[in-house]
């Protein structure tokens, strides 16, 4: 048995951000879209099984005893009690509500309570204040890979915007204003941007299309709902570097809902908050019975939770979402949704 | 009992008169009341937007409760407001009641924060927001409904002049 500590797990990420490799914009081509071969066809390197956890979309303010710490905390105690125990815990942003360094040190303070090794990317809400300076000080680079019993782990930074401030000569308070809206229609189209885009296609560039492949955001890797940044706009570049692998599992925060989707490839799963959940919005899901049930406002944790990934050795999965209250998920997601 | 012996007696006096009014109408063009001019009925509609603004405003605003939350956190685009479907009964207010009801229970209890006088110009202009965002949806009082917004391609999802956030 591997013992894995925290020091071995931070130790696995150090590829992040070294590739300044230059590659061309390479354009969505309709295979992306449409899917070749598909996700049940997938024969990929058989794996050692294990479980991993996600937490995701805080969202904690600078006040104190806030319903929302408590909320995380209830998160990080469910993923500790979890038997088996997770070998990590993936975290896909939104510690904080406003980027405040405050907020991001509370979340830090109750993430540190795990008692395995953890992983973060940043959402929004975590870097427009200072551009994710406070945020790389306490969680490192945005944007990292690592490796785990034959699996493949990818995380990016999926919020970038183009610079909509300087012109409008906002104040960074006024910036992250801005951009904690979620209806935001002067901030323009998340993406992960051209040098993301050159280092993901370095850093999968050696690797076996048999290897089974994770890869989280924070937003979706789909359109979705564009209008909410319920999508990343260069996302189908991302899939065309990811489409030599036989499967890749996409997993991501922000739409604080149960959604799923399957582009080509790649198996896609949205994820619960810890903070508050978000009403579907008005378009046709891709698979309709795979979503939460309505929410009781009145419950301040329904439509909210955990999150385990069960990992076979062929490269299934199962995500459990482990929601707060009994009756936010139908029958059908309550087993698990397969990945 | 003599009073509301009266009020009966007004209201089908009234009835009458509308009835008699209804007569006129029909055929002819024949109106109670001149409609407004255009300039006249630009400038209702101009202050039926600059309410829905307002309303946008409080609704992404912090300042209506104490724990630092809004409306949009959990209703981007007023959705999950349902505005067509009010009055119904709600669980968490235990009776029928209005949207500004509602309102202003969200309030008090999510948002931890004192309740708007119902006829105050906020609670209008908040009203008008959410029903805004859910123009052209088929009233439907008491319909369970979880979010039937309308989608929203750009801008604020309403006509104005200002091009800012808020």
């Amino acid at each position: 048995m591997n013992k894995f500590t925290r020091r071995d797990f931070l130790g696995l990420s150090f590829k992040a951000g070294a590739a300044t490799m230059v590659t061309g914009m390479v354009a969505p081509s309709v295979g992306s879209l449409m899917g070749l071969g598909g996700v049940a066809e997938a024969s990929t390197k058989k794996i050692s099984p294990f479980t991993f956890a996600i937490l995701t979309d805080s969202h904690l303010y600078d006040i104190a005893n806030h319903k929302f710490d408590s909320q995380l905390a209830k998160g990080v105690a469910d993923v500790n009690n979890m038997n088996p125990r997770p070998d990590f815990v993936l975290y896909a942003g939104d510690i904080g509500q406003s980027g405040k360094e405050a907020e991001l040190a509370k979340g830090k303070r109750i993430l540190d309570k795990l008692k395995v090794p953890y992983k973060v990317i940043p959402g929004e809400h975590d870097y427009y204040l200072d551009m994710g300076k406070a945020w790389r000080g306490m969680f490192g680079d945005d944007h990292w890979s690592m490796d785990h019993k034959g699996v493949h782990i990818i995380g990016m930074n999926s919020i970038l915007v183009p610079d909509f401030w300087t012109l409008k000569g906002l104040t960074p308070e006024e910036r992250m204003s801005y951009m904690m809206e979620l209806e935001c229609h002067q901030c323009g189209a998340w993406g992960v941007h051209e040098e993301q885009l050159a280092w993901l296609a370095a850093d999968v560039k050696n690797i076996s299309p048999d290897t089974p492949v994770i890869i989280m955001t924070h937003s979706p890797l789909w359109d979705y709902y564009p209008r909410w940044n319920f999508q990343t706009f260069d996302a189908p570049q991302i899939r065309d570097i990811l489409r030599k692998f036989d499967k890749v599992m996409s997993i991501h925060g922000h739409v604080h809902q149960v959604v799923y989707n399957q582009i080509g490839n790649i198996v896609s799963s949205g994820l619960m908050s810890t903070s508050w959940p978000w009403p579907y919005p008005p378009v046709q899901l891709p698979y309709p019975d795979i979503k939460m049930n309505r929410v009781d406002p009145g419950d301040f944790e329904d439509g909210m939770g955990a999150h385990a990934v069960m990992l076979k050795e062929n490269f299934d999965g199962v995500m459990q979402y482990r929601s707060f209250s009994a009756d936010a998920l139908p029958d059908n997601v309550k087993r698990g949704v397969k990945l | 009992m003599k009073s509301t012996h009266l009020i009966g007696k007004i209201s089908v006096t009234v009835l009458g008169a509308g009835a008699a009014m209804a007569l006129l109408l029909g055929s002819n063009d024949v109106y109670a009341k001149k409609p407004p001019s255009a300039s006249d009925a630009e400038d209702q509609r101009n202050m039926l937007m600059a309410a829905v603004k307002k309303g946008d405003d409080l609704w992404h605003s912090g300042a209506l409760g104490t724990n630092g939350l809004g409306c949009a956190n959990c209703h981007p685009d007023a959705a999950a407001t349902n505005p067509h479907t009010w009055p119904k009964y709600q669980t968490n207010l235990g009776k029928v009641g209005t949207l500004r009801d509602m309102i202003n229970w969200c309030i008090a209890v999510p948002l931890q924060g004192k309740p708007l006088a119902l006829d105050s110009t906020e609670m209008v202009a908040m009203e008008a927001y959410a029903t805004y965002m859910h123009r052209g949806i088929a009233i439907a009082p008491g319909k369970d409904e979880q979010n039937g917004g309308v989608p929203v391609h750009s801008g604020p999802g309403y006509p104005t002049g200002n091009d800012g956030n808020r």
